[in-house]
């Protein structure tokens, strides 16, 4: 295993030239993955523009409460990026409880957030709203656009309050360290952005 | 491992209060009921102030190596512009003609 002194195949990785991006690996593969989830977030969007565009009858179907409803989840959104940033600082400050504390304050927030959503669809469901119905007598299409775009968000956010948790209980217990909690962090910023475009895009370009 | 010269709490609660202020705009917009173009175009230009400060401030892209910039923006966009090929059929399916 061993020539001139340098140690082949075991432990090799330290002799290899430093990464050009000056990041953990994890790091870097979060962001491959959020640029591919974007685009895949983009190609909804686009594919609700086109449905819009190519009908004549959309309607505007939102009143006010919906629009509130909306405004109260952005803000919890947004203020669950912040608890996430004050985790990512703790565990950069080697302050384990409260680190643990803000982690946990984020996924009460998602999961806040994720009620308020599924409580807004059961809402629509409840009037009558379908994938292919719609009881304001608009587009048919417009159930299909609004469920999916919301839902993949919607699923982003469960995936990523059930991520935070497995990362929460692996920080605490000293299996993972603040790098985890920071590629986390990544993430949970990237769903707070989508919703930046979602809302505008399917709320208030809908509402009353 | 990202570099340093990262903002203080203070920092990140002001920009999050600012992403904040941003929604309220977009809001206040809607409601003073704009023609549906330039509503979108005013709403979509407002997204994209809050994702640019999102992703360089709160995603730390601004502490990061330039590198991972120009990796990944351009190529997203690229992909984003190509996306747009579907509107002159979209055009074409509501009033079956072209940006008439």
């Amino acid at each position: 295993m061993s020539q001139s002194g340098v140690t082949v195949g075991v432990g090799h990785a330290e002799l290899m030239e430093a990464s050009p991006y000056r990041m953990e690996k994890k790091k870097l593969g979060m962001w491959i993955f959020i640029v591919a989830d974007a685009c895949t977030f983009a190609t909804f969007l686009f594919g609700y523009g086109y449905m819009r565009v190519g009908s004549q009858n959309w309607g505007t179907p939102f009143e006010f409460p919906t629009i509130l409803n909306g405004i109260v989840m952005t803000f919890i959104l947004l203020s669950s990026s912040l608890t996430m940033l004050a985790a990512v600082q703790a565990t950069q400050a080697e302050r384990k409880a409260s680190a643990i504390k803000w982690l946990g304050l984020t996924m009460l927030l998602g999961t806040v957030f994720a009620v308020l959503h599924l409580r807004e669809w059961f809402k629509m469901i409840g009037e009558g709203w379908r994938l292919f119905s719609n009881p304001t007598g608009g587009a048919a299409q417009f159930g299909a656009t609004f469920f999916s775009v919301t839902g993949l968000h919607l699923a982003h956010v469960i995936s990523g309050v059930i991520a935070l948790l497995i990362i929460m209980r692996g920080y605490n217990r000293g299996r993972y360290d603040g790098s985890h909690v920071e590629t986390t962090g990544l993430y949970w910023h990237f769903v707070d952005l989508v919703w930046m475009f979602v809302f505008p895009l399917m709320y208030l370009m809908n509402a009353r | 491992m990202s570099s340093n010269q990262e903002p203080r709490m203070g920092s990140y609660v002001g920009i999050v209060i600012g992403l904040m202020i941003i929604v309220g705009i977009e809001v206040i917009l809607t409601y003073r009921h704009l023609p549906a173009r330039t509503l979108l175009f005013s709403l979509l230009c407002l997204a994209c102030v809050e994702a640019f400060l999102g992703i360089m401030y709160l995603m730390h892209v601004k502490y990061e190596s330039p590198l991972l910039f120009w990796t990944v923006f351009p190529a997203t966009l690229f992909v984003l512009v190509l996306l747009n090929y579907v509107w002159p059929d979209a055009y074409r399916m509501a009033r079956m003609s072209l940006f008439k």
